[in-house]
């Protein structure tokens, strides 16, 4: 091991590398904190330039952008209360409150901080224990996945904000709308009416972008007009950047151990990917602690570190198997093929040293990321200092050509507005918009693999309650929904026998 | 204020100027092609068709003289993307990277009445791919014909995995029942869901591209028992093909360049011209082999052909397993 990791650091540390990685964690960093574009986007961009590059300058330029991507989205989730990316949606909540509460700058620190955290913890698990990861991670079929998601979804009753009910409708019109398509399984048009671009679905970005952006765009423009007579008056509240001291990295190491946990595991299976993993340490921190949900670092520190243990969780079954984890490290996939590395059970054998050298590029991607957004931070919070209605402009604009762009196609662009517009009348009537969201990113892979189970075991539901897995996640997701009547029949029962006693 | 002024007069300025260089551009040639060309990919970004298909397109580029911007348009098992090319001007300037997935999407029914295949012309048929049948390591049949054997005697137990309902694996698992005279339970999933369905125990063997098969059977963690294809594949050189068994399936998944079918014939023959010479390169077939895939390449008019074939082919199988809508 010693000796391949030397030959990997020979490899790795060029110039040339060094240069194309720095360019890529920039290139990730910049297109998930603009809110429209994601770093899916700047992987795909990439990949006909990455044809003449070496392996690993072609590698480390990919995986920049996905490290830097990961930790990017929670520049426009602080600052804006626009998720930059799916992953960092659960970042809104409490990061939003806490910017409005003047705190963006240390929000963004931690928030930083964490990213790195989850990333070096992923990459250690993959350097580490990959193959024993990998062979539980098999272990994850149709039912698993499929109880492992509705767990997922009952995380939705932490999201609901003030009331339970308007969380679990907005979730389930979610799921309703990843209806809309082609169906999974057997490929048949619903509720497309005829229209070829229906077929490919609502999809997730139009839809994230359009609830998250709109209403800001709305309320800042009417505000505006209301304030047309008054002189701008500039934030006198001075916005500063500031990484988190000792005692913060400390307070919140447990937190964000058990976040990377879980981001990783998740990122390992595949099928699964970033905003998952992201809601589920999430809903981890906010039953730790209740007040997640009302501005707390620890709802930024969770979904931070679990998205960018992702990165290293997705690589696994990647290097191990040959299956990419999600629809990032399915783009890294292509860009190893293009140079004769066949990801699989062989890479190590065939390929040691290259594959440590792509271990130690990641290392140093993550202290670039860190070092970038360090300094980068203090530029980016400068972003509230622009007027409000200047800024809503921008990213009205930003929002039709970043719906249009992830899959060329005009529907998007239409499904952008209309989400927007609901999401405005969702936001003035009380019903949270992020169950939705939930619903939305969860929806397909629920159906899918009910569906996929259903065909395993003939029909029967008898295959959830018989794999060991699924039934666990099936009982936690129960419990999940039942606590809050629970805990509230437990405690009325306690005040009923002290009044007795 | 007046500096703003003067920006916007700078600005018109610029505008009117770009505006009158696109239309003098426009007088200045009026061969083919006069613009960059839109290539529709039909399937994910990165996946191993987008990938080698830009390859490909890059190779053309340079022999047409203009950019070939590959953009991916996914949906529908590609009927949005075919029906984006379908809706452009037939001038050459819009074409689609196609497959076997022309005549799948439309007996699905999810391309409008009378646009199948033949709503395209042929420009040049590129690649073929052969597919596998394979089953984990460890299990109990060593060859072809332990399993057709066990497979005949337990009919409707042996789960084989496949791409999805539909898919062309799925239609090749169909053949292949066909042929062996067996009856399979057909497990939809994916082309990698199919792998770890195999190594993780859930399915008792899989069809899928040779490309997803052969690195499990190299690193020794799958068995291959039969090839679909016409010749052995040079990895696996002790694999025999179905129809050398005695098994007569003959599928392949092929890609080509296709325009809209009213695309004049000076235009589709500069096409023919700069992919055939793409795709004859060393290079690009270097890049091809990567992918297990075959470089086969013909001209358009012989594609046309080989294309009617190959979908009443399909259609048959289609019908077999009541998917054929239309």
């Amino acid at each position: 091991m010693f000796e391949l990791f030397t030959e990997g650091l020979t490899i790795a540390f060029t110039v040339e590398n060094f240069i194309f990685m720095f360019l890529g964690s920039v290139l990730g960093i910049v297109f998930s904190a603009i809110p429209a574009l994601t770093f899916s986007t700047a992987l795909i961009l990439l990949i006909p330039l990455t044809f003449s590059l070496t392996p690993v300058a072609a590698i480390s330029v990919l995986l920049g952008v996905f490290a830097g991507g990961m930790t990017g989205g929670s520049i426009s989730s602080v600052l804006l209360g626009i998720p930059g990316t799916p992953s960092a949606a659960a970042t809104v909540i409490d990061g939003y409150l806490l910017a409005k509460k003047g705190q963006a700058g240390k929000t963004l620190g931690m928030s930083i901080y964490s990213s790195v955290f989850g990333g070096i913890f992923s990459l250690l698990v993959l350097i580490l224990v990959a193959p024993q990861i990998a062979r539980v991670a098999i272990k994850f079929g149709s039912p698993e996945l499929f109880a492992l998601v509705v767990f997922g979804l009952s995380t939705i009753v932490g999201l609901s904000e003030s009331s339970v009910v308007k969380g679990l409708l907005a979730g389930l019109f979610g799921l309703l709308l990843t209806t809309v398509g082609l169906d999974p399984v057997m490929g048949l048009q619903r509720y497309t009416f005829g229209y070829v671009n229906l077929m490919t679905g609502i999809g997730l970005m139009p839809v994230m972008i359009g609830m998250f952006a709109l209403p800001e765009v709305i309320d800042n423009f009417l505000m505006a007009s209301e304030n047309r007579n008054k002189p701008y008056e500039k934030n006198k509240q001075k916005v500063k950047a500031s990484f988190p001291n000792w005692q913060e990295m400390k307070s919140t190491f447990g937190l964000n151990l058990k976040s990377s946990a879980i981001g990783t595991f998740v990122g390992a299976i595949p099928g699964t990917g970033g905003p998952i993993a992201s809601f589920l340490a999430y809903d981890m921190a906010k039953r730790k602690n209740p007040k997640v949900g009302t501005g707390e670092i620890d709802g930024v520190a969770a979904p931070e570190s679990a998205n960018n243990a992702v990165t290293g969780g997705a690589l696994i079954p990647l290097f191990t198997l040959g299956i990419p984890g999600d629809s990032a490290t399915a783009i890294l996939l292509g860009a190893l093929l293009i140079h004769g590395l066949v990801p699989g059970p062989l890479l190590f054998t065939d390929n040691g040293p290259l594959v440590y050298a792509i271990f130690i590029s990641i290392l140093v991607i993550n202290v670039m990321v860190l070092f970038i957004q360090f300094f980068g931070m203090k530029v980016f919070v400068k972003v509230l200092d622009i007027p409000k209605v200047n800024l809503m402009a921008m990213i009205l604009v930003m929002s039709v050509v970043g719906s249009y762009a992830v899959n060329l196609n005009y529907m998007d662009v239409f499904v952008m507005f209309l989400a927007g517009l609901l999401g405005y009348m969702m936001k003035r009537t009380g019903f949270p918009v992020t169950p939705l969201i939930l619903g939305l990113v969860l929806g397909y892979t629920i159906e899918n693999n009910l569906r996929k189970s259903l065909i395993y075991s003939d029909g029967s539901f008898s295959i959830f309650l018989t794999s060991p897995v699924s039934l666990v996640f099936l009982i936690l997701a129960v419990l999940m929904l039942v606590a809050p009547t629970l805990r509230l029949w437990l405690k009325n029962r306690k005040v009923k026998k002290v009044l007795q006693g | 204020m007046r500096i703003k002024k003067g920006f916007a007069i700078l600005l018109a300025v610029m505008l009117l100027l770009t505006a009158g260089c696109a239309t003098g551009d426009d007088e200045q040639k009026n061969e083919f092609p006069t613009k960059s060309i839109d290539m529709t990919v039909l399937f994910g970004a990165g996946g191993a068709a987008d990938v080698i298909g830009r390859k490909l397109a890059d190779g053309a580029s340079k022999e047409l003289g203009q950019p070939i911007v590959a953009n991916v348009r996914t949906g529908g098992g590609g009927a949005v993307g075919y029906q984006y090319v379908l809706g452009t001007d037939p001038d050459g300037h819009s074409i689609v990277w196609n497959s076997t997935s022309i005549s799948v999407t439309y007996h699905q029914g999810n391309m409008p009445a009378g646009q199948d295949y033949s709503a395209f012309r042929g420009v040049a048929k590129i690649t073929e791919e052969a597919s596998a049948l394979a089953v984990k390591a460890d299990a109990p049949w060593k060859d072809l014909k332990e399993f057709v054997e066990y497979a005949k005697a337990n009919p409707g137990e042996v789960t084989v995995a496949n791409s999805g309902v539909g898919s062309f694996n799925h239609l090749t698992a169909v053949a292949i029942e066909d042929a062996l005279g067996v009856e399979f339970k057909h497990i939809p999933l994916d082309s990698k869901e199919s792998v770890t369905a195999v190594l993780g125990g859930r399915a008792d063997a899989m069809v899928n591209m040779a490309f997803d098969a052969i690195p499990q059977v190299e690193a020794g963690e799958m068995r291959a028992l039969g090839i679909v294809g016409t010749e052995r594949l040079e990895v696996m050189p002790d694999v025999p093909t179905m129809q050398e068994e005695g098994y007569d399936v003959d599928l392949l998944m092929w890609r080509g360049i296709a325009v809209p079918k009213d695309t004049p014939d000076e235009v589709v023959l500069e096409l023919q011209e700069a992919f055939l010479k793409s795709a004859n390169s060393k290079e690009f077939k270097d890049f091809a082999e990567k992918y297990s895939v075959t470089v086969a390449p013909t001209t358009g008019a012989e594609f046309d052909e080989y294309m009617a074939e190959q979908d009443e082919m399909i259609a048959d199988i289609m019908e077999k397993i009541g998917l054929k809508k239309q």
